[in-house]
């Protein structure tokens, strides 16, 4: 009997729902623009790549991709048999492989070099506004930029800024090409990678630093603590679920990472990775299923480290 | 008298000596030395970008690299900008497409993020979990997983429609938006609960409608936090490499990033050239960051680039 109510007379408790509908509705107007980009540009296309991927789309049929022929997994055998992608011997890791190792290795040192700068920057001393802007400069200035500055530095001939210095301490006797030879090549993008992203686990733990109470070290103190105990029994324990979180989140972004591997080597030497291997099958092949494919791979290894890291995080806290 | 006063001066500086042998204990020594490595190590690389685009062509081709460049030499400037230069770039060109991709990115994620930021911070509606969620997801998803569907999709769209996703500028912005709306909006966000809501309900009570309250109210309010959001997106959309690669294949339409690519791996290299294009492409970010350090870091700790 809804309508049997005179417009004076409508109970205070519809008035409230109707506000709330009015202001639910408001909220939809405002966020639908952001909403419709995601998902036109992240959402949709992600699921499109699923489609893809069991599909041959090549550079012919492009123009027409929604009547691709379905090729089941034709395109997942294809990638796991490309000599690019699997593991041949310890000399051919092959890009899986490559990519995991490359991840982990360069997340543990970006992580613990942020952890000193953290410490570094925690303790006062003249400059320290300074150098903290400093230290924030590889992660904010261009990675086309820095990354060529880096192979300019690591140039193999003895002009080679690096070669120089090397050869004149006497570390290395000949000029090495740094980028172009396996094994050092890996080695030198995972130090580049820790030398790029450090300051935002620095970031992250500088934060959380500085939330520890004091009182905790003052009262290490008086029991006669050794900084390294304060540092073991006190600092770690505090930092333990931000350097958990910096870990996981850089540890998916250096998995997906594509431009500084491309810029750096190309993929060559031993350091191809899965993103830079999903862009040679789609846009050097032009083999979008089979690069739509590679990707999926890319997001299923991703998928195993989340479900590895939300199992183990949750078994430690009971 | 005269003994005296020597005696004192030495006492004075025997003092000097000691006060700096007590100050520097060990752990100050080694703070020191690590604080040394790390300042060298990150701005030895910017030196040596900046130095080397004054660097004449024999210093950069010599037998030994030249630590500091013999004079203010200007001729990969000169490579870049004057076309009576031999190897001359139009590299005007491409700072104008990257400026014409990124400003407007940047005032677009502003407006259509201030209004998402809005609805999450002040209002409550079904579903609100399920949109953050949603833009949650922009962070996992690898940009090279989303290029190929993109790619097609967007190819299919233009042949429709009758444009080229080909050189296409502002469908390059299109797809800088969503990099960077999901960072923008939980950036202004995390502002607008910051305002406290009385101010706001006070002047919904007075009558005013909600968007005349965003409008004078609440924007005015947030100024520091647009600009920085701005400022912010602006430098996701400047330095983006992988999609301008894939969308723009003509010189004249590439953004900075793409044209430093060309020029390093164009068969006659000349580093000079390169570092100089990336000085320029450099100087500008690191100025605005260094001017909005403090806004621009609790961005980089929520969340921040996705990089």
């Amino acid at each position: 009997m809804a309508g049997g109510f005179a417009d004076g007379a409508r109970p205070v408790l519809t008035r409230w729902s109707s506000l709330r509908a009015r202001e639910s509705r408001l909220a939809w107007l405002l966020t639908s623009p952001t909403g419709l980009v995601v998902f036109g540009l992240v959402i949709f296309p992600a699921i499109f790549s699923i489609w893809i991927s069991f599909h041959d789309v090549t550079l012919r049929n492009l123009n027409d991709v929604f009547h691709a022929p379905f090729v089941g997994l034709e395109n997942y055998r294809n990638v796991v048999n490309d000599f690019a992608f699997k593991f041949q011997n310890l000399r051919q890791w092959g890009a899986a492989v490559t990519s995991v190792v490359y991840s982990f290795a360069a997340t543990t040192l970006t992580v613990l070099i942020g952890l000193i700068a953290a410490l570094l920057l925690n303790r006062p001393f003249r400059g320290r506004g300074l150098t903290r802007a400093i230290f924030l400069f590889p992660y904010v200035a261009p990675i086309v930029s820095v990354a060529f500055v880096w192979r300019w530095i690591l140039d193999p001939r003895p002009s080679g800024v690096l070669n120089d210095i090397l050869m004149r301490l006497g570390l290395i006797g000949a000029p090495k090409a740094y980028l172009a030879t396996r094994g050092l090549a890996l080695l030198l993008v995972i130090i580049f990678e820790a030398w790029r992203y450090f300051p935002f686990a620095m970031l992250m733990i500088l934060a959380r630093l500085q939330a520890v109470n004091n009182a905790l070290y003052e009262a290490a103190s008086v029991d006669g603590a050794s900084a390294w105990q304060k540092f073991r029994n006190i600092t770690l324990p505090e930092l333990r679920y931000v350097l958990g979180a910096v870990f996981l989140l850089r540890l998916i972004w250096t998995f997906n990472k594509f431009d500084d591997i491309f810029l750096l080597t190309g993929g060559g030497f031993g350091t191809n990775v899965l993103p830079v291997l999903t862009y040679q099958f789609s846009f050097r092949a032009f083999n979008f299923g089979k690069g739509a494919a590679n990707a999926m791979i890319l997001l299923g290894i991703l998928a195993i480290f989340l479900i590895v890291y939300a199992r183990t995080v949750m078994r430690e806290r009971g | 008298m005269k003994e005296g006063r020597f005696r004192s001066a030495t006492e004075g500086r025997l003092s000097l000596i000691d006060r700096l042998a007590r100050s520097l204990t060990w752990p100050r020594f080694i703070f020191a030395l690590t604080l040394i490595f790390f300042l060298t190590s990150i701005l030895f690389p910017f030196y040596w970008m900046v130095s080397s685009s004054f660097k004449s062509f024999a210093e950069i081709a010599g037998r030994r690299p030249a630590y500091v460049p013999s004079a203010l030499r200007l001729d990969a400037y000169k490579a870049l900008f004057d076309p009576n230069f031999t190897g001359f770039q139009d590299f005007g060109v491409n700072i104008l497409n990257s400026i014409k991709v990124a400003v407007p990115t940047a005032i677009i994620a502003v407006i259509i993020s201030t209004l998402g930021a809005y609805a999450v911070a002040r209002l409550r509606f079904k579903g609100k979990a399920f949109l953050l969620n949603g833009i949650l997801l922009v962070y996992l998803f690898p940009a090279v997983l989303l290029i190929i569907p993109l790619f097609a999709m967007l190819t299919q769209i233009g042949r429709s429609l009758g444009f080229s996703v080909q050189d296409n500028l502002p469908i390059l912005m299109v797809t800088y938006l969503a990099q960077t709306l999901p960072v923008a909006l939980y950036m202004l966000a995390n502002y607008f609960r910051t305002i406290p809501a009385e101010i706001e309900q006070a002047s919904l009570i007075d009558g005013c409608s909600r968007f005349s309250v965003i409008w004078r109210i609440t924007l005015p309010l947030s100024i520091p936090a647009l600009v920085s959001v701005a400022i912010y997106t602006f430098m996701i959309a400047w330095n983006e490499f992988l999609y301008a690669l894939v969308f723009l294949n003509s010189s004249s339409m590439f953004t900075m990033p793409i044209k430093i690519n060309a020029i390093f791996n164009s068969p006659d290299p000349r580093p000079q050239v390169v570092m100089a294009a990336s000085t320029i492409m450099t100087i500008p970010v690191v100025i605005l960051f260094l001017a909005l350090q403090r806004f621009l870091e609790e961005g980089l700790t929520a969340g921040g680039v996705k990089g």
